[in-house]
């Protein structure tokens, strides 16, 4: 009897999921939304999966995140399609590969799935919309004012990003370019060269110190790679650069507290990798009730992250640098 | 000579049906034809790699170049689509310039007689260098809708065309290794290279054919990855080497040559393509995965010991009776 009774309420809770499964249209919570970062095991997208599950048990949603141990758009694009095949209502990631992961996007675009970028963009016709951390030239900026905490005077500077086509570091790339050209601020500096590390640590490590080698005179090294700015700070203390050559950028504060502490870098950038998914998974719950029209200049209240607008091309920007020195380092755990 | 471990191709049936068994068991969603059929697209530019590295282990040697060859490939076709060249002169000349570097690693290793391994890690940094030059630094997504078509569309419904051509190349490089005087001297060449040569076997020829048939096919993948990506840039494929090489090893291939045959590398894709296909529609963690694949690999190439060890085990258990009872 008991037995009975169980496999009933079994009975029922399947079919309970299954129709909370089935009817994604006119409801307010219960959506299915899947997150995959540009790969798994970082602590910058654990937090960042952290904080939009946070924002989905908040909003009464499912929250799914998975994703490959290393970044391979084809890896990527795989998890995609296992996604797709879910019957998500929503899907979330930080591209690889603008182009690349566009096809699957648009497969998932036409049959429903809302689809939002975060972090990094992917093709802006295959998504909905992109939750950016910082405007590229907020970003641009940021990294060179903490040059400029590094090296007051300027001097040779030289970028490493992931790679040619990793969209957000070209751009940030381009903007300080742009300053440095530009804005009296920044014209002490002088771009000496750019390399790729492909946000791999010991390949980071070797461009940094090739770097050196290649410019005896290099004062900063700046990477908007959350794992090549370590790796940059690294290489400068095991090769004796301290004190002569800086590393910048952007970098979990776990990730580069000793460095800030014995004094051998002054200062590192990022945001809060946490809020981001949780800004980004509350707009995209938004736009799933009907509570969101992305178009530009709509405003929007995202729980306790605060309040943001829609840009051109489905852009919102979470826009909130930190930057970490000896001063505040301590405050923070991620 | 193919079928001297036909024990190993059941295994590799039976583990297939376990891992879709277990896969349908840890997710809803992965029992229908057409969500089986769409995830075979993602092994076909890999598997296509691993048939042609199948021919060049069969002969006793390596190439771990060939994802940095379909990486040229790939930008070839993108230059060729900003110039407007039809597909059907394209895709030959494509797969003639993938077949080239292919070759050029079979000269080095056959006339100059270097080690393959050594060869093929030097020109995997060359190829993927000649990619990087050839192709701009933001990579071309701009491809005419007739490039895409082999790696993006379907037919009957949800079967991707890449998996047929797939299923056709391996067919008739199967053929081609099981049914041909060129297939009996590769294996031949694998089993005893002195020997062959002593029996008028030009061994050097032979191996500069496979090294450009392995090429070819590369051209062949690179083809069916600008249609899956519509994407072409000199890092495509970058670390996909891996995958092929625990392929054609699952696959029953003896890595020292001579053993071993086409058909067991189509089951070893198919049975990795059903474990990833399932543990990815149950969402589990990247780094659990990849332990899997792993293990799965390591039984790979334990499999001869393993089935020595049951070998023993059957005659130790079944043998004395017999003798007993005479």
């Amino acid at each position: 009897m008991k037995l009975h009774a169980t496999l009933l309420a079994g009975a029922g809770m399947a079919m309970a999921l299954g129709l909370a499964g089935s009817s994604a249209f006119a409801k307010d919570s219960g959506f299915k939304i899947m997150m995959t970062p540009k790969w798994t095991g970082f602590p910058y997208f654990e937090a960042a999966a952290k904080g939009g599950k946070a924002a989905a048990t908040e909003l009464g949603d499912e929250f799914v995140y998975a994703g490959a141990d290393h970044a391979d758009v084809s890896l990527q694009v795989e998890t995609l399609q296992n996604f797709l095949t879910q019957k998500p209502d929503a899907i979330e990631l930080a591209a690889i590969d603008l182009n690349a992961v566009a096809p699957v996007l648009k497969q998932a675009r036409k049959k429903g799935v809302t689809v939002t970028t975060f972090d990094a963009d992917a093709a802006q016709d295959a998504r909905d919309m992109f939750v950016n951390q910082l405007s590229y030239k907020q970003a641009a900026k940021t990294m060179l004012d903490c040059a400029l905490l590094d090296a007051p005077d300027g001097g040779e500077i030289a970028f490493v990003a992931a790679s040619p086509t990793a969209p957000n570091h070209t751009a940030h790339i381009k903007y300080m370019k742009e300053y440095v050209k530009d804005d009296p601020k920044y014209q002490v500096f002088k771009v000496v060269d750019t390399q790729y590390a492909n946000d791999d640590d010991a390949k980071s490590y070797d461009v940094a110190i090739n770097l050196m080698q290649a410019h005896p005179d290099l004062k900063v090294i700046i990477s908007s790679s959350a794992v090549s700015a370590p790796s940059g700070a690294r290489a400068i203390s095991a090769s004796g650069h301290v004190g002569k050559v800086f590393s910048t950028g952007f970098a979990l504060p776990s990730a580069i507290k000793s460095y800030i502490k014995d004094g051998s870098e002054k200062c590192f950038a990022l945001w809060d990798p946490e809020e981001l998914g949780y800004l980004a998974t509350y707009a995209t719950h938004l736009k799933l009730a009907g509570k969101l029209d992305v178009t530009p200049g709509t405003k929007f209240k995202a729980g306790k992250a605060g309040e943001y607008t829609v840009g051109d091309g489905g852009e919102i920007v979470y826009g909130k640098p930190l930057m970490f020195t000896k001063d505040n380092i301590d405050q923070f755990n991620f | 000579m193919m079928r001297k471990l036909p024990q190993w191709e059941l295994t590799l049936i039976v583990l297939t049906l376990a891992a879709g068994a277990w896969s349908a068991y840890l997710s809803p969603y992965y029992l229908s034809f057409d969500q089986i059929a769409e995830s075979t697209r993602h092994f076909v530019f890999p598997g296509i790699l691993a048939i042609g590295l199948a021919v060049v282990v069969i002969l006793g040697e390596i190439d771990i170049s060939l994802a940095s060859t379909l990486a040229f490939g790939a930008v070839l076709f993108s230059k060729f689509s900003a110039f407007g060249v039809p597909i059907w002169i394209a895709t030959p000349l494509a797969i003639a310039a993938c077949a080239a570097l292919g070759a050029l690693n079979g000269v080095l290793v056959a006339r100059l007689a270097l080690p393959s391994l050594a060869v093929t890690l030097g020109t995997m940094g060359a190829f993927r260098g000649l990619a990087f030059i050839l192709g701009s630094e933001t990579g071309y997504t701009d491809f005419d809708d007739s490039y895409l078509y082999v790696g993006s569309e379907q037919a009957f419904g949800s079967v991707p065309i890449s998996f047929i051509l797939f299923l056709v190349v391996a067919l008739a490089v199967g053929v081609l290794m099981s049914r041909t005087v060129f297939g009996r001297r590769c294996y031949a060449i694998g089993l005893n290279k002195e020997a062959s040569w002593a029996a008028g076997i030009d061994v050097a020829r032979i191996k500069i054919q496979a090294y450009t048939l392995a090429g070819a096919l590369a051209g062949v993948a690179a083809l069916v990855w600008i249609g899956q990506y519509g994407s072409a840039r000199g890092d495509n494929a970058d670390g996909a080497i891996l995958f092929v090489v625990t392929a054609v090893v699952l696959g029953g291939l003896d890595i020292n040559g001579g053993r071993g045959g086409i058909f067991g590398v189509v089951l070893a894709l198919f049975l990795l393509g059903t474990m990833r296909n399932g543990m990815g529609l149950a969402n589990v963690a990247g780094p659990t995965q990849t332990i899997v694949l792993g293990a799965l690999l390591i039984v790979g190439v334990l499999r001869p010991i393993l089935f020595r060890g049951v070998a023993r085990g059957y005659r130790f258990a079944f043998s004395r009776p017999a003798v007993a009872s005479n």
